[in-house]
């Protein structure tokens, strides 16, 4: 049986050996270690000490694929989290500068972030027919808008105690404590979406949403949770962030929504729902880190690596489609 | 079909490195620092290049600074400068860029900041790997820079801008001053330095400042208010506007309306040419503003200083900046120290053919 998106849904999934050599993922890791191998090759400086070193700015966009991952199965989306990142970043920096203590602050940042999610979320599941981009454009601006008013006149806050932020921000030998809990995350995210019922409601819901509330899935329920969680992990992206800016602008966090869509959908997760898998995602956002960290080491121009990853990324949704019509001739 | 998805990945591939490799043939990639083992283990940076970081890719301003400062550094090491653009004009995406100079061991760092204080983790942990780092354009807080390269000081531009009104308006009347935004900290300092410079002196008694008006730094707003500056002062005499944008609007509104009221303060020539003229036929006399191409020349020589040991960035030392004289650190006033490029530029009808084609 075709489904919407155009593959096939058989009850028993191939398991064979060649079927998971050529997945979309085996393709990625393939991708991974050629990205990697170029790097070294046209960089000099290209080694792990320095990538370890430089990784953690990028790295910190990954709290975001999370969660983004789970909305893209839903088929639905959320571009206001780089705004929740801005919001929370602000509101952690203006109770640290006024003596809150620095684990209060992340609890702050984490709470706001939830908040705004659960903003989002509760728009979104009581009036359903609304589309989730243009509620959480809505919301992005207004985010932002909240977080220029809180930042002040001079658009920027600088944290006037660093010792918390500066622990989080720390390394241990040369790994940054950041790329432990974005691998703790990493785990427990693909889990939960790849071996739970939880995770199979999520499919369910992307693939038909009609199907699965006549099915007995509290569909409302679980987006309202994922939209929350993804606002919660906005707020420890924030958190992070912060400990690298110390302190927060009014330019802080723009643009994250689309990096952590972009790495979703070169990880071969579908923005229409229902398909693709978190590992994946997690693979090829640490290429994109690599090869951005490589073509950096060289000097390229700043564009012509965004020109590079775009055209990447339009590979990466055109190849399924390709070699989709491929196999549909072969079978005709 | 297997075989086509995977060949069409290693084409994908193989697109990527060349693009990579006609990107690093294009650049400037002076920084090829063979010897890359002893680069990260000392923590003294090799002789790996002199940076220069912009604000933002595309800034025709910055564009002029980094050719300037290329020059330089052409003709005292013989080899070239590492230009560096940030994705975006924001603290975020230099933050990776300074990242990436401090792989590749880069031996001084020379930076536009486009935040004070948020660059000031990466700059440190920069100065902590000994490169020695400056900024020039716009600072980062003093922790964050050994000192700065200031295009003009806050006093010299109050002081300028004010004789130039004094001149224009023959000694007495009303002026307008037409800025960018109200949060902007170079334009606030340069406000309160000429105020600060018409209480001071008697001979400013007769100027009237009727109005700060403010245009954003968006044509469109500041072509608004210089129009409701005209219709709410009909006395008024001279507008200042010390914003590139600024002057620009004004000048144009201030020319089509054939408007007897005159303009000065800091614009780009190439945008000023056709409305500077000593006649009622041009809206501008002169005006001033200070040469980027000077600006990067400046901070060329000051990173140049600081890797080769003559300064240190303390207040009181002094270094020679080759054909451009003598220079001297100075306290900055923010905890900080800064080399002051000197008084702003004036451009007026005798060299704005010349230097309308420069920047």
């Amino acid at each position: 049986m075709a489904g919407k998106s155009g593959r096939t849904i058989s009850n028993t999934p191939d398991k064979s050996l060649k079927s998971r050599l050529l997945c979309w993922e085996s393709m990625m890791i393939l991708l991974f270690i050629l990205v990697n191998v170029l790097c070294i090759c046209i960089s000099p400086t290209y080694n792990i000490r320095n990538v370890f070193r430089e990784m953690p700015k990028y790295l910190i966009e990954m709290f975001l694929l999370f969660p983004m991952a789970y909305i893209l199965v839903l088929g639905d989306i959320d571009i206001s989290v780089g705004a929740i990142v801005c919001l929370s970043a602000t509101m952690a920096s203006i109770a640290t500068n006024n003596g809150v203590p620095f684990l209060v602050a992340a609890v702050i940042a984490i709470v706001v972030g939830m908040l705004c999610g659960l903003v989002n979320g509760c728009i979104l599941t009581m009036f359903t027919e609304l589309p989730p981009m243009i509620v959480t454009l809505a919301t992005q601006i207004i985010f932002f808008g909240i977080a220029e008013i809180a930042l002040g006149s001079g658009g920027s806050i600088s944290l006037t105690d660093t010792a918390g932020y500066k622990a989080i921000s720390a390394k241990i030998g040369m790994v940054p404590v950041v790329f432990f809990v974005v691998i703790v995350f990493a785990v427990i995210f693909t889990v939960i979406l790849s071996r739970t019922t939880f995770g199979r409601n999520v499919y369910a819901i992307g693939s038909n949403r009609v199907a699965a509330y006549y099915s007995g899935v509290p569909v409302q329920r679980i987006r309202l949770l994922i939209f929350t969680a993804t606002g919660l992990m906005a707020g420890i992206c924030a958190l992070f962030l912060t400990s690298i800016l110390y302190g927060a602008n009014t330019t802080t966090g723009k643009g994250f929504e689309m990096d952590a869509i972009a790495m979703a959908v070169f990880g071969g997760i579908s923005t229409s729902g229902g398909k693709g898998r978190l590992l994946g995602g997690i693979i090829s956002g640490f290429t994109i880190v690599c090869l951005r960290i490589g073509l950096g080491q060289i000097n390229m121009h700043p564009q012509l690596i965004l020109i590079i990853l775009g055209i990447l990324l339009i590979a990466a949704v055109l190849v399924p489609n390709i070699s989709m019509a491929f196999t549909k001739k072969k079978t005709a | 079909m297997r075989k086509k998805l995977l060949s069409m990945l290693m084409c994908m591939c193989l697109t990527a490195a060349l693009l990579a490799g006609c990107g690093s043939k294009e650049d400037t990639t002076a920084s090829k620092s063979a010897d890359t083992e002893t680069a990260e283990e000392t923590t003294e940076a090799s002789n790996g290049g002199y940076a220069l970081v912009t604000k933002a890719a595309g800034n025709p301003y910055n564009e002029k600074m980094a050719e300037g400062f290329s020059d330089v550094i052409k003709e005292l090491t013989g080899t070239d400068a590492i230009i560096k653009h940030p994705q975006a004009a924001t603290a975020d995406a230099q933050i990776e860029v300074i990242n990436s100079l401090i792989s590749q061991g880069v031996s001084s760092i020379c930076i536009a900041a486009n935040d004070e204080n948020a660059l000031q983790a990466v700059l440190e942990d920069a100065m902590n790997a000994g490169i020695k780092v400056s900024c020039l354009d716009s600072k980062t807080n003093s922790d964050s820079r050994m000192t700065f390269v200031n295009q003009a000081g806050t006093k010299e531009i109050g002081t300028t801008l004010m004789e130039a009104i004094l001149d224009i308006t023959g000694g007495e009347g009303q002026f307008a001053i037409l800025s960018a935004t109200s949060q902007a900290t170079n334009q606030n300092a340069w406000i309160d330095a000429m105020k600060e410079a018409m209480e001071t002196d008697d001979k400013y008694s007769k100027l009237e400042l009727v109005e700060v008006a403010y245009g954003d730094d968006e044509p469109q707003k500041s072509t608004d208010q210089t129009q409701a500056l005209l219709s709410n002062y009909p006395d008024l005499k001279v507008i200042c506007a010390p914003t590139t944008v600024g002057i620009a609007a004004a000048a144009k509104v201030l020319q089509d309306q054939k408007s007897k009221v005159k303009l000065t303060g800091l614009g780009l020539p190439s945008e000023m040419a056709e409305y500077i003229g000593d006649d009622d036929a041009h809206s501008c006399p002169y005006m001033y503003l200070w040469n980027p191409i000077d600006v990067g020349r400046l901070g060329a020589y000051v990173s140049s200083a600081l890797v080769n040991g003559e300064i240190t960035g303390a207040a009181g030392e002094s270094f020679t900046a080759g054909d451009m004289g003598d220079y001297e650190v100075v306290d900055a006033g923010d905890g900080g120290t800064e080399v002051i490029l000197g008084a702003p530029f004036k451009f007026d009808p005798s060299n704005i053919e010349e230097w309308k084609t420069v920047y």
